[in-house]
């Protein structure tokens, strides 16, 4: 008990903004840009691997959200730090090859980090979600939107199902605690120089295939968009589930030609089980069950960001494009280091 | 002369290196104190080597030059790092990622340095070299060299790089709902054909499309495959002297298809849902909507005019909630075109489609059997009828929402009724 008042003397803000999954893409960004922000004196980076790299003003803690006790533990450093925001970007951006991994780090994880936070009486809490979650059907409308159009998933992906179990528990949380605010951001897919996920991979193939007699409309939201969009949610409180998408949609069509690739057309026939075993074999960037985000539209509204979190995307979808292909042209040459 | 002004102007890039006698970009040309222009006769007053000596060692000269240009050369490759560098770093710190124009300007102004450092070296080289010996061969040699140079710097990456840029620049963009305005515009002179040549569409009432912002257009459904929307577009598009932006409702069941889905999308066909058709008409569009649905175009024949049921009154309440005027619109002529006798439910379903038609033609002929039949076309748009002085609220009203739908629909049997009553032969009209 002494040790945390002797810590608060020495803190003016008693508020930390902690982050869990430092060593991601969007955990490591998050934590870039507090670090730059004169604003936050007090950052707490939580991850099981290696430590933010050049910080000033973090600390850092080792903590696997995996292991046993990971809610104790955690909701131990919430207290000892006086959490304030708690930043939850702890997923793989790239669905991994062990579902129980995955099931474990996000369904469970979430759970600890729930827990931990209502414990430790963590006043906001952002978790980092896709727009993936609505799940891509002929059935849906051109522009989905948070509050009219529940995440459906898909029947067959454990790793969509999780992500919408995480955000269950962050909405059950909400529901529990009233004086807490919640904020799921869905992300569309994310493009930029930097970015690394299974979409990108799908992108830099020679031969980029797609299912013959389908051109699904796609959004993407260039990186720098997305921590800014995270930055704003730290700053303002506002409760509730946003849309973070660029401006504009391209058909996967046109997104391949801008790429410069093959635009490899196979059957629908047989395509899902080609995928799924190209998957076993480590060739395809993601299981069968993301097939359908090739053939259906799955495009998401940005409008309620806009008018609540007051976020515009400064980069239109063809813009983060443009620069995720630049990027890589840039890399081909050896111009920007990989 | 205008075309010997456009021809200094600067060139593409890539072309830059290939013509950099010609003075592409337009530099002033430097007084030359002493020798003066290399070409110049000017030049052989001022030597002060005899000619016929160096022809003897011209090996030596032309070691020389090589050496020279070597240099240049270096000197061209450590300035094009330094460059390169730089673009880096801009890309690094501003986070621009890539924007075209920036480093299309950037490119262009490294190429200006690089034309006018070329060409100082080149006259200062060719200087030196005249005023010592004016021989005329080396100034050619050196001018070959330095031309084989620019070919060698002509930085196939940065061609490349921009080629594949520009080319993504001409891409083109789709609408929010994923109309394609080039492949619109490619397949509208089959639309006109079918409109004025095949079948002869007439069209009545048009002013009662309202000049400017949003409408509900309601049309009666007919025909297996879905013309009519088509043709009621073009209808708009030829006829009304302001509108251009109608967009159709497509059922669903097209949009789990190859192919048919995709295309619906590019020609302005969106999903038929509320949720399309409220941001179509809040963007101020004319909607065209067919509540019938599928048990509109999968009619048999001894059924046709004879209006289905409309739906749940799905477009009464957009109506309401959106304040839009609804233009009753009957289409006559469309139910010719494809007499069904009998459908097929059984096969039909283990493709994923609605029916099967069975007409005349169709499976007898094959694929000629999927020509439509020269039906004469009437198109009729009805007095709107407004609906926005029931206010939001009324939506839940579902009793009301059916008397109104049902109203709309006896409005639009009538319309039909009008037109059959004026036909006097289905093909001739």
């Amino acid at each position: 008990m002494a040790e945390p008042k002797k810590k608060s003397r020495s803190e003016p803000n008693p508020g930390a903004i902690v982050v869990t999954g430092t060593s991601g893409f969007k955990g490591s960004r998050i934590i870039k840009a507090l670090e730059a922000d004169n604003r936050y004196p007090s950052i707490v980076a939580i991850d099981a691997r290696k430590p933010p790299p050049d910080t000033r003003k973090t600390r850092f803690y080792k903590l696997d959200l995996t292991e046993t006790l990971a809610d104790v533990k955690l909701a131990e450093i919430l207290k000892n730090e006086r959490c304030d925001t708690l930043v939850h970007c702890a997923f793989p951006i790239t669905p991994p090859k062990n579902p129980s991994f995955a099931h474990e780090l996000i369904s469970i994880g979430t759970l600890y980090v729930i827990t931990a936070c209502a414990e430790a009486r963590v006043r906001k809490v952002i978790l980092a979600s896709t727009t993936d979650v609505y799940g891509a059907f002929p059935t849906n409308p051109n522009f989905l939107q948070e509050d009219v159009h529940p995440p459906k998933g898909d029947r067959q992906s454990a790793f969509l199902a999780d992500k919408i179990d995480a955000e269950k528990q962050g909405l059950k949380f909400a529901a529990k605690y009233p004086d807490r605010v919640v904020t799921i951001l869905r992300a569309c897919t994310i493009l930029g120089p930097t970015i690394q996920s299974y979409k990108t991979n799908y992108l830099r193939r020679p031969f980029v295939t797609t299912i013959m007699g389908f051109d699904p409309l796609v959004q993407f939201i260039h990186e720098d968009d997305l921590i800014r969009s995270f930055m704003r949610t730290i700053e303002k409180d506002c409760p509730g589930i946003y849309n973070i998408v660029g401006d504009g949609v391209l058909p996967l069509s046109r997104v391949i030609k801008i790429c410069g690739k093959m635009n490899l057309r196979l059957p629908q026939m047989g395509f899902k089980t080609m995928v799924q075993l190209m998957w076993m074999a480590d060739i395809s960037p993601a299981p069968a069950s993301h097939v359908n985000f090739l053939r259906y539209l799955c495009i998401a509204d940005g409008a309620k960001a806009k008018k609540d979190l007051g976020f515009v995307p400064q980069f239109s979808t063809k813009e983060a494009l443009l620069s995720f292909v630049g990027a890589e042209r840039l890399r081909e040459v050896r111009l920007i280091e990989a | 002369m205008q075309e010997d002004n456009t021809k200094k102007q600067p060139a593409p890039l890539h072309l830059l290196p290939l013509k950099s006698k010609k003075g592409v970009l337009n530099l002033p040309t430097p007084p030359l104190p002493k020798g003066g222009d290399p070409d110049s006769p000017t030049l052989k007053k001022g030597g002060q080597g005899g000619f016929s000596d160096e022809k003897t060692d011209f090996s030596r000269l032309a070691e020389r030059l090589e050496k020279k240009i070597g240099r240049i050369e270096t000197e061209f490759r450590d300035s094009i790092t330094l460059l390169n560098r730089d673009i880096r770093d801009l890309l690094h710190q501003k986070n621009v990622a890539f924007d075209e124009k920036t480093v299309q300007a950037e490119l262009n102004a490294l190429y200006g340095q690089l034309e006018a450092r070329m060409q100082k070296t080149v006259e200062e080289l060719s200087r030196r070299e005249a005023g010592k010996r004016e021989d005329k061969d080396a100034v050619r040699v050196i001018k070959d060299k330095t031309a084989q140079l620019t070919r060698l710097l002509s930085l196939d990456f940065y061609k490349s790089v921009l080629g594949r840029l520009t080319s993504a620049e001409h891409e083109e963009e789709v609408d929010p709902f994923g109309m394609d305005y080039r492949l619109v515009e490619k397949i509208k002179p089959l639309f006109d054909f079918l409109y004025s040549k095949y079948w002869r569409v007439s069209v009545t009432g048009i002013a009662n499309i309202p000049n400017e912002g949003k409408a509900l257009i309601v049309a009666n459904h007919s025909g297996t495959m879905p013309y009519d929307g088509a043709m009621i577009k073009t209808a708009i598009l030829n006829e009304h002297p302001k509108r251009k932006d109608a967009r159709f409702l497509v059922e669903d069941f097209v949009y789990h298809m190859p192919i048919l889905g995709t295309f619906m999308y590019r020609i302005g066909g969106v999903r038929a849902c509320p949720e399309n058709a409220e941001l179509l008409l809040n963007a101020g569009h004319l909607v065209i909507v067919f509540p019938e649905g599928v048990k509109g175009i999968g009619k048999l024949y001894r059924e046709r005019y004879k209006l289905q049921r409309f739906g749940r009154g799905g477009f009464i309440k957009l109506c309401m909630k959106t304040g839009a005027p609804l233009v009753p619109v009957g289409v006559v002529g469309a139910e010719e075109i494809h007499p069904i006798m009998m459908k097929s439910n059984i096969l039909a379903k283990t493709i994923g489609v609605p029916y099967i038609p069975i007409t005349p033609t169709f499976p007898l002929l094959g694929l000629l059997g999927c020509v439509p039949l020269p039906s004469k076309w009437f198109i009729h748009f009805g007095e709107p009828i407004r609906l926005d002085s029931y206010g939001p609220k009324a939506m839940d009203d579902e009793l009301l929402v059916h008397k109104l739908s049902e109203k709309v629909r006896m409005n639009i049997q009538e319309i039909i009724f009008d037109l059959l009553r004026k036909r006097r032969s289905v093909w001739l009209g």
